[in-house]
């Protein structure tokens, strides 16, 4: 017999239908503004959160990227980001697209620019799905994140999260501030394998 | 190894070893305060443990049926499922993997699963390099040690210790800063990751309607760990199976609370089949190894079934009075505290883990923090039981007993025998003196409170 049937027959052989699975919880709305608490919460997991309006988008990551030296981005192709891109390429900053955003290529960028396809204002979380326009390393590998989505792309809780979300890309990821660890007596360390800074940017 | 784990033997060395018991004092008082402060601000949280359990015995009650559904759309999703009787299977499996594929090097993420069928020994033993990559147990396969705590595994080592580990073993200074000693490690680590041809990961999560597998982590280590080998194997137990997408939004609040007092850990990845067409970057191969190890027999086992249940927070171990005082050494398995004393001997045997279900208090602080609600003090008295009805009471026990009913029966006996323990108490153990053998073994390890004043009978006559 293989493993599989020897598996499947001694947990059968003491199977019984009893003990209902529950029902899944309707989300329970918080109290207060969902933007407002994602900032909050965003920040107090050590994230940089920023709140700004499309239009001033571009120029403001052009100076806060200018400010912390960086010099190559891998970028997600997003029509979101395309302002980005662009006044980012006038500066001369080095870009990676997508298709070339293999993993030892974007280990040298100094940044990597995502969207988020949602956040949850109630962990501080960022909601990254991945795709072949949007690689997983982007989000990974370079030592700074920066996350730019719009506020009504902030969800109130997970409960909410789990309400809209059917499909599963190959590989979707929370994102809760930077890396970390506290695993050398219990002293927390901003920054292990992941990257040590997050830049969120909040449109509108 | 079919030993007894001696418990009062292994307990001893750590109340001996000062820098252990302050280091797991502090840990264990930061993670009760840090998980209180963040549980005390779900206000349903009663309600989302009980969910927890509801789904989990449900889950359990028809696991045959969660466990092919969860096979059929990992296959859908374009993975491979892989089912293993025991520890051995699943080693050999991922070691063919490793040949068929010829891997020279493999990364892990931390994974309680692969502690248990002790996966590095065999790799070892097949010539494929393997790296730890999670810093605690990096530091422990370094230091060629155990995880002493399920989310802490390097709880017992001081930064001294890791220092001297580090600098001997990279060839870097001898650092005083943990954020120094965790660069140096980044480093080291990054060029693992990428020469990594395989990557091992475990399972907190596996949905059964959508094939994927959840992964709980704060380093950043898992994800390099699915994302950058050509071949991602994650190795599973048969209970760790749920059944919807939406059950995640109770398990994802109850678990880093619980765990290391989060709201939510750093990173989760929700990780369905391997690579999919145009995408750059992800495994191109997903392998989902299905274990039983055992755990098909505790299913069997009514009394005992909802032990499986346990989503390894480690939240009871934080509140064992116990463990804090032990530490997860002592407790001779990776399953270590509350959880540890029932798993233990049922995975091994109740001759091998005869003395761990009697480490307890049942004070029920474990039973209370506990976020999917298992009665923790309930399945240890029910080992405790078997093992006695099993090996037979010692006749210490059973005079003790005989005397204690002889006397507990019958008033005027009673009253004897406090008049009794007081005296005594007021020639000698006022001072602490310690008591004759045979009762010795019982006051070694613990303070014979003072018999209270007398009786209100007494008082009341007078």
């Amino acid at each position: 017999m293989s493993a599989r049937e020897e598996i499947l027959r001694r947990l059968r052989a003491t199977g019984e239908a009893e003990a209902p699975l529950p029902e899944i919880r309707a989300p329970i709305r918080i109290t207060g503004d969902p933007v407002q608490l994602f900032l909050e919460r965003a920040a107090a997991v050590g994230a940089d959160v920023v709140r700004i309006t499309s239009g001033g988008l571009a120029e403001r990551v052009v100076r806060d990227l200018r400010r912390r030296g960086v010099q190559a981005v891998a970028v997600w192709e997003d029509p979101v980001l395309a302002s980005v891109q662009s006044a980012l390429r006038a500066e001369g900053v080095e870009i990676l697209l997508p298709q070339d955003q293999t993993s030892t290529r974007v280990t040298r960028a100094d940044a990597g620019v995502t969207t988020a396809d949602y956040a949850i204002a109630e962990t501080g979380t960022l909601v990254l799905t991945c795709s072949p326009l949007r690689p997983r390393s982007t989000s990974l590998l370079p030592p700074l994140h920066v996350a730019v989505l719009s506020r009504d792309r902030i969800l109130p809780t997970l409960e909410h999260l789990f309400t809209d979300l059917h499909v599963l890309p190959s590989a979707l990821t929370f994102i809760t501030g930077p890396s970390r660890t506290a695993d050398i007596e219990l002293t927390p360390v901003q920054g292990v394998h992941g990257p040590v800074s997050i830049q969120v940017y909040v449109l509108g | 190894m079919k030993e007894r784990i001696d418990f009062a033997r292994n307990a001893e060395a750590a109340l001996r070893n000062p820098f252990l018991q302050s280091a797991l004092r502090t840990a264990m008082v930061r993670f009760r305060s840090l998980r209180d402060a963040v549980v005390e601000e779900v206000p349903e949280w009663q309600v989302l443990r009980e969910y927890a359990y509801a789904t989990k015995m449900h889950v359990l009650a028809n696991l045959d049926r969660y466990l092919t559904r969860l096979e059929a759309n990992v296959a859908a999703a374009g993975g491979v499922v892989h089912w293993v009787r025991s520890g051995d299977e699943a080693a050999s499996t991922i070691v063919d993997l490793a040949r068929r594929h010829k891997a020279q090097t493999i990364v892990k993420s931390k994974s309680m699963t692969t502690e248990e069928i002790e996966l590095n020994r065999f790799l070892h033993a097949a010539g494929v390099q393997v790296a730890e990559t999670d810093l605690g147990e990096y530091l422990i396969q370094l230091a060629g040690e155990r995880p002493a705590h399920f989310v802490v595994p390097a709880v017992h080592k001081s930064k001294g210790s890791i220092a001297a580990l580090l600098s001997e073993k990279l060839g870097i200074p001898r650092f005083d800063d943990a954020a120094q000693l965790t660069r140096a490690v980044r480093g080291e680590l990054r060029q693992r990751f990428f020469a990594a041809d395989m990557g091992v990961s475990g399972v907190n999560f596996a949905i059964a309607d959508t094939g994927t597998i959840v992964i709980v982590e704060n380093e950043g280590n898992a994800r390099l760990t699915t994302t950058l080998p050509r071949v991602h194997v994650a190795l599973m137990g048969i209970e760790k199976v749920i059944p919807r997408l939406a059950d995640l939004a109770v398990f994802l609040t109850l678990l880093p609370r619980s765990a290391t007092g989060q709201r939510m850990t750093g990173y989760v990845s929700f990780i369905t089949g391997p690579r999919r067409a145009g995408e750059v970057d992800g495994p191109e191969e997903f392998h989902l190894i299905i274990m039983d190890n055992g755990r098909s027999s505790i299913h069997a086992d009514r009394a005992m079934r909802e032990c499986l249940a346990c989503i390894r927070c480690g939240a009871c171990l934080n509140s064992c009075p116990v463990f804090e005082r032990t530490g997860g050494h002592a407790y001779g398995s990776v399953y270590s505290g509350p959880i540890g004393a029932v798993l233990t001997p049922l995975y091994r045997g109740l001759d091998v883990g005869r003395d761990l279900p009697f480490a307890s208090s049942l004070c029920g602080a474990c039973e209370e923090v506990c976020p999917v609600k298992i009665g923790l003090p309930r399945l240890l008295l029910e080992l405790r039981s078997r093992i006695v009805r099993r090996r037979g009471a010692s006749w210490m026990d059973r005079l003790f007993v005989r005397g204690w009913v002889a006397t507990m029966m019958n008033p005027t006996r009673l009253r004897a025998a406090g008049r009794v323990v007081r005296i005594l108490h007021h020639l000698a153990l006022r001072q602490r003196v310690p008591l004759p053998y045979p009762f010795s073994e019982w006051s070694k390890a613990r303070d014979l409170p003072p018999p209270a004043g007398p009786p209100f009978r007494d008082r009341w006559r007078s």
